[in-house]
């Protein structure tokens, strides 16, 4: 079986899902994207970074503001929302290569993506301030998205686009050499690979990647605002691509589609969220560090992580 | 006059940021371990605090020492629980587990007492203390007091004897330090003890003063690597002086700009200190070689 077969029986998903739980499933194919981007740095760069809610934060506020104060049609702020996203990753980890690169980047995309939010909320006449954001009616080309089995199409066809272009950036030298980095930065700097340029390129295409799941986000909703980014939904994230395995492309895709439903549930009972996700994480870090992609590699080989090296 | 004032309670927040920024640094020298979940800790701290004075009716001291003493528990099981079984994976296992952690305890705190935010009874009931036309208040001068004492207390041990002298040499040389028969192991639980039991003092000198919820954490967690990014990463002493700083800057950029700022100026220290002087004030400068 090939993996562009997955996207093939997606296809027929509207024909047994009820609206909503086409909504649930249009919201999986989202935070897919949001995986996949946050674990080019968290998995494949082996970096930690708080600022994927900022860069999905700046992606959503990005096609929202477009749509909303300057009219563009949804095909249209798909790109700019990425290149928001692109940017504002690209700005943070070249702050962060100034100090101790293993803490600074991470607290930098900390101090980041809340020096962000801030933003949101004392912007008031271009983001709305706390309420946020309507974001009007998307068409896709002339296209409306005026269903969620429409809208289900056009995301699919945006979201396996470019998972299979970041499949192959990863075996790209590009992929190669952001691997290298993560298992020795120092040995991969000797092989004369400029270290410090590849760490913000993998940064700055995490950002892209992100910014296109915010905008797709943003749609989806209807509304963007503050609280969506924050601390939070940052727990979802680190859950993803470590639930779904750290590294893994087809991993982000199962750790997406398992936990996009749950946070639901949790609704009812405050602190069960945060209690449920902290455990979850302890438990895989304990348990299976490698992920669910690692476990399922053992009944199909071909999914097994190529560059990771058991030891 | 004005300048002043603002100075001084600047200086009182400041010497709790510096009691967090102090609290990641002793474990981050002594384990190589950022604890990106220290912030929750400090909360956690305050809360048992709050638990103990307002549910339990225990006077305000008692309940603090108790609550040091059960977050330095808390500390060593942290340690040995969870960070020493992860030791054999990649160094991003330790940031994910401490993470992990600080959302458990926040999601605990949070389900037991809910939504709501707690405002907790004054503690230091005295008349302010006038100098001139300078008010300082009852909580300045305890979080003076405490914090003093403990700085010297913490220093006077680090440097002054020869328990110290243990922990200074396994912060240079793990290796070394097991090798003439100093146990590592023990030594990284205790210290996490000490951290965690640190920020807790921060967390109870905190408690009386505002009003507390369980998002209090991230919000220490920014202070304290602010402060230490000002004194310079990894240095005890300039953690001290980084978070004594990021206070007076906070009230003073609060007093005279605009009140709106004093919420980013942590934010705004980090990004101007790594454009300007990435190593801090007291770092010494890294050279990366290859």
């Amino acid at each position: 079986m090939r993996a562009y077969a997955i996207p093939l029986l997606a296809l027929a998903i509207p024909l047994v899902a009820n609206p909503y739980t086409q909504f649930v499933v249009n919201l999986m194919l989202v935070y897919v994207l949001v995986a996949v981007g946050f674990n080019l740095v968290l998995g494949n760069l082996g970096q930690l970074a708080f600022a994927n809610t900022a860069l999905f934060g700046i992606g959503a506020y990005c096609a929202a503001m477009l749509m909303v104060h300057a009219g563009w049609p949804f095909w249209a702020v798909i790109l700019p929302a990425g290149l928001a996203g692109a940017a504002a990753g690209f700005l943070a980890s070249v702050t962060a290569l100034r100090g101790i690169r293993v803490y600074y980047l991470a607290i930098v995309t900390l101090a980041f993506g809340e020096l962000l939010r801030w933003s949101y909320i004392h912007g008031e006449r271009a983001t709305g301030g706390t309420d946020g954001l309507a974001v009007p009616r998307a068409d896709f080309f002339g296209f409306a998205l005026d269903s969620e089995t429409a809208t289900f199409y056009v995301f699919l066809l945006i979201v396996s686009v470019m998972v299979k272009a970041v499949s192959n950036l990863l075996r790209s030298k590009i992929g190669r050499a952001i691997v290298a980095i993560r298992d020795n930065e120092l040995v991969t700097a000797s092989l004369a690979i400029p270290t410090g340029r590849y760490i913000v390129l993998a940064f700055t295409l995490s950002g892209f990647v992100v910014g296109v799941a915010g905008s797709l986000f943003a749609v989806l909703i209807g509304r963007v605002n503050p609280e969506s980014f924050g601390l939070t939904e940052l727990i979802l994230h680190f859950a993803m691509v470590l639930v779904g395995g750290l590294g893994s492309l087809f991993g982000s895709v199962l750790g997406a589609v398992a936990l996009t439903a749950l946070p639901e549930f949790f609704r009812r009972f405050p602190g069960l969220y945060e209690m449920f996700f902290g455990g979850l994480l302890i438990v895989f870090l304990l348990v299976q560090p490698r992920g669910l992609s690692a476990l399922a590699a053992r009944w199909w080989p071909a999914l097994r992580d190529r560059y990771y090296r058991e030891d | 006059m004005f300048a002043l004032q603002l100075a001084l309670s600047g200086l009182a927040q400041g010497a709790i940021y510096a009691l967090v920024a102090l609290s990641i640094c002793v474990v981050y020298r002594a384990t190589t371990v950022v604890n990106f979940g220290h912030g929750d800790l400090v909360m956690a701290g305050a809360f048992v605090v709050y638990v103990l004075v307002v549910l339990a009716g225990l006077p305000f001291i008692a309940s603090a020492v108790l609550a040091v003493a059960l977050l330095f528990l808390l500390g060593v099981l942290i340690e040995v629980g969870l960070i020493e079984r992860i030791k054999t994976g990649p160094h991003i296992g330790f940031a994910l587990m401490c993470i992990a952690i600080g959302y458990l305890l926040r999601g605990i705190v949070r389900g037991v007492w809910g939504r709501e935010v707690l405002p907790m009874p004054r503690v230091f009931d005295f008349a302010p203390v006038m100098f001139g036309d300078l008010v300082v208040t009852a909580d300045a001068l305890i979080i003076f007091l405490a914090v003093g004492i403990l700085l010297m207390l913490f220093f006077g041990l680090f440097y002054r004897t020869s328990a110290g002298r243990v922990m200074q040499a396994v912060c240079q040389s793990e290796r070394g330090a097991s090798l003439v028969g100093i146990n590592v192991r023990a030594f990284h639980g205790v210290m996490w003890g000490v951290g965690a039991a640190l920020g807790a003092v921060g967390g109870a000198l905190v408690a009386p003063l505002t009003l507390l919820h369980p998002g209090l954490g991230a919000s220490f967690l920014i202070k304290g690597f602010a402060a230490m990014t000002l004194g310079g990463f990894g240095s005890l002493g300039g953690a001290v002086v980084g978070g004594l700083l990021l206070g007076l800057a906070e009230q003073w950029i609060g007093g005279y700009v605009s009140t709106k700022l004093i919420d980013i100026t942590a934010y705004l220290v980090i990004i101007l200190v790594l454009a300007l002087r990435p190593s801090g004030l007291f770092g010494r400068a890294i050279a990366e070689r290859v």
